[in-house]
């Protein structure tokens, strides 16, 4: 039986790349329209690459000076948000024969890391470097809070789903619930055990994303642990699981059969229950409460980021080779 | 025991030992009470006619110069982080260093290194001996040549030093044929400097005098009979640890103003860069800094965010604080490293060893200050003018403070090149 929320079955084990699409240069991040029309992924080139699904034809979405990190977009599909690292957060019409910033903010000083909208589209919610989780006004571009506390770089942002509530993880470990007016934290929740210090000069891993699963009742960071040379990238992939009423922290997920050195840059839960992380250049899938990795698919390259399409069986991964693919993981 | 002429108490040298001993420690201490940052520079003449001094401040595993000294902005190659504006016209340098490009005035960079060798080891005999060499041991290091070439008989301090962040003991192996006298002595920049330095509990400093005048007996009459470097070695060690002892104060950097301290900060780095500068007062010819750890083969923009933030605002502070004080002009400053790292980012987001086009940075004694000598290619990946290499900079280190570097050391009447005598100094690059 299918749970509620899917519409599909899975088929794991014959899960493999359907489509491959090139850019010349690295992939940082993709998301997939919620209309399912449009693939778009931020690259290291300063731009934001579109792709229509149905023909592959490929936009360049020119607009960013710097690598861009994060992309959302609106419910209805209409309006992309993207932040890169020249700490800026532009609007566009997703669809634009030739599209142009019709946005520009400002937002952060230093890098933008961070970005998310929430679920009724009303706000964007950013963080970067300069500890700061800021919430703009998705109509007109306002500043509508600042959210301070990270003693460090913050990461990643995620609305609480149904509400404008905030989470936001920091380089250090930290994730920080914010009450929707953001007057204060909620919450704050230590994940050291997926942070890194070398020395006194610099962290290394941190919550590197954040993820609610389609319930609601589970929040989950992403990242790395286990590290035995922080230079040299020796590290594993890990996800924690924490349960959002208690904030207690379940096992973690890992890939305990196959030593990856790899860092999990995205776990999201697919609606008929696995989760779902890109490590490497693999794609693991875990049973709920199953602490090794059930399966796993092998990419020709390392994977960045990943996004699920409304129709819940095409992945799409953002890869260092510049290349967008997507995987088909089960039948409708 | 032959008694020979051995006298414990009373002896005229033991009597001279202490009256030394009691000199150094009252002068130590004045020049150490003297101390404050950014104090008023002692008289020109006073500061030309002293000793002069070299710092390396060696940032171990090769740090990037795409993200430091060479930046290329808007490349494939370049990496996220833009270049900006010194205080040199045209001079631009990576983002992540804004207080050293407000002494760029002071500075000079050379961004056409070619040094041909990726090994982490190999690489640092290169880099420090300025020779290809497979051996660690086979050339002296740059710190044993120059407390050679600026030895003066009456100093009372080693000539070569190594900083470390915590207390230290012990020397390097890195004087080769010149002898364990020029070798590195390691000490600290916490827990007062110099490690074991105090004498134990009921020991008095009668009694400790005591058993040097014995050892120094003894020492004499075995040296009368056996003619041996190994012995002048250990006689030289023994001598040089006492004198440490007796000027351990000059090693305690929390004898600085409490200011001072702030100023440079509570990092490993900082408090090695306010010792350095104590040394450097006290014109120890060669002192040199560990800074730790550049190897970055993953994640290297996130490190270098943070690494390079650590170095920038002590050592622009060190930079500024010794030009104040006037000693800039008789101190070479010398930013180290084993290589670069390669133009292609990897798949870990880092990079990798490369040795074919690559930057360090110098200033002070004898530099041409706001001077670029060379450049890479537009994506960093070859030097298109003025390839130099290990072998031009050590020349150019020596003669930057007085040494003359096409000479030889005479080493029991064999000569020995103090460079590699295939290839000369920079020359637009001196002062």
């Amino acid at each position: 039986m299918k749970p509620p929320n899917a519409k599909v079955t899975l088929d794991l084990v014959a899960s493999k790349v359907m489509t491959d699409w090139a850019h010349p240069s690295n992939l940082l991040c993709c998301r997939v329209d919620p209309t399912g029309k449009y693939v778009v992924a931020g690259a290291i080139d300063h731009t934001i690459q579109r792709w229509e699904i149905a023909n592959g034809k490929k936009t360049t979405m020119a607009g960013h000076q710097n690598w861009v990190r994060a992309l959302g977009f609106s419910p209805d599909g209409k309006t992309l948000y993207s932040g890169a690292y020249d700490g800026r957060l532009l609007f566009w019409e997703t669809g634009a024969e030739n599209p142009k910033p019709v946005r520009e903010i400002p937002a952060h000083r230093g890098w933008l890391r961070g970005l998310a909208v929430s679920g009724d589209g009303q706000l964007v919610a950013t963080c970067g470097n300069d500890r700061l989780v800021r919430v703009w006004s998705a109509r007109d571009g306002r500043l509508l809070r600042e959210l301070q506390g990270h003693p460090d770089i913050a990461y990643c942002v995620h609305f609480v789903p149904g509400s404008h509530e905030l989470v936001s993880g920091d380089i250090v470990g930290n994730i920080h619930h914010w009450k929707a007016d953001g007057t204060e934290r909620a919450r704050v929740f230590e994940i050291k055990e997926i942070f890194f210090h070398i020395g006194d000069l610099a962290p290394f891993g941190g919550i590197i994303n954040l993820g609610f699963s389609q319930d609601g009742r589970t929040l989950v960071a992403s990242g790395l642990h286990k590290v035995s040379n922080a230079p040299g990238g020796n590290r594993r992939p890990v996800a924690v699981p924490i349960d959002w009423s208690t904030g207690e922290k379940r096992p973690k997920y890992e890939s305990l059969k196959k030593d990856l050195d790899a860092t999990m840059w995205r776990a999201l839960h697919h609606p008929a229950g696995p989760l779902i992380g890109v490590m490497g250049k693999e794609v693991g899938f875990w049973n709920p409460g199953t602490p090794d990795v059930t399966h796993m698919t092998p990419t020709p390259s390392e994977i960045f980021d990943c996004d699920l399409h409304p129709n819940q069986i095409d992945l799409f991964t953002a890869h260092h080779d510049g290349h967008l693919r997507s995987i088909r993981i089960g039948r409708a | 025991m032959d008694g020979g002429n051995y006298r414990p108490c009373g002896d005229i040298e033991h009597l001279l030992g202490r009256r030394q001993f009691m000199g150094d420690l009252l002068a130590g201490t004045g020049v150490v009470a003297g101390s404050s940052l950014l104090a008023s520079a002692a008289g020109a003449g006073e500061i030309a006619g002293r000793g002069k001094s070299v710092v390396v401040v060696y940032l171990n595993g090769g740090i990037s110069q795409f993200e430091s000294w060479d930046p290329k902005p808007h490349l494939e190659t370049g990496g996220p982080f833009k270049a900006i504006q010194t205080t040199v016209p045209g001079i631009h340098i990576s983002e992540l260093l804004p207080h050293t490009a407000k002494q760029m005035h002071r500075m000079a960079l050379v961004r056409s290194l070619n040094t041909k060798q990726d090994d982490h080891g190999l690489a640092n005999n290169l880099v420090r001996s300025g020779r290809m060499t497979q051996s660690a041991t086979e050339y002296p290091e740059l710190g044993a040549v120059v407390a050679k070439g600026l030895e003066r008989a009456d100093f009372p301090l080693p000539g070569h030093i190594a900083t470390m962040p915590a207390g230290a003991g012990g020397r390097g192996n890195n004087a080769a044929y010149l002898g364990p006298r020029y070798g590195s002595v390691n000490v600290g920049a916490e827990k007062g400097g110099v490690v074991n330095a105090r004498l134990p509990d009921g020991l008095t400093v009668t009694a400790d005098q005591r058993r040097h005048d014995w050892r120094r007996f003894a020492d004499r009459r075995f040296r009368g009979r056996v003619d041996s470097a190994e012995i002048d070695a250990y006689t030289q060690t023994y001598e040089q640890a006492l004198r440490l002892m007796e000027r351990q104060e000059l090693f305690d950097i929390t004898r600085e103003p409490s200011r001072v301290q702030e100023a440079y900060g509570r990092s490993e780095f900082g408090k090695q860069l306010l010792l350095a500068r104590r040394l450097v007062e006290q014109e120890v010819p060669f002192v040199e800094i560990q800074h730790g750890g550049w190897d970055f083969h993953h994640n290297n923009f996130e490190f270098h965010l943070h690494y390079v933030a650590d170095f920038d605002r002590p050592f622009a502070l060190f930079v500024e604080d010794l030009a104040q004080r006037g000693h800039l002009e008789r101190t070479l400053l010398i930013v180290m490293t084993e290589f670069g790292r390669t133009p292609r980012i990897n798949t870990g987001y880092g990079r990798d060893h490369y040795s074919r086009a690559w930057s360090i940075a110098l200033g002070g004694c004898g530099i041409q200050h706001g001077a670029v000598i060379g450049k890479t290619d537009a994506k960093g990946v070859e030097v298109t003018d003025r390839q130099v290499d290990h072998r031009h900079l050590f020349h150019t280190y020596l003669q930057a403070v007085g040494i003359d570097s096409a000479g030889d050391f005479d080493i029991a009447g064999r000569k020995f090149p103090v460079a590699d005598p295939a290839v000369g100094p920079i020359q637009e690059l001196l002062a």
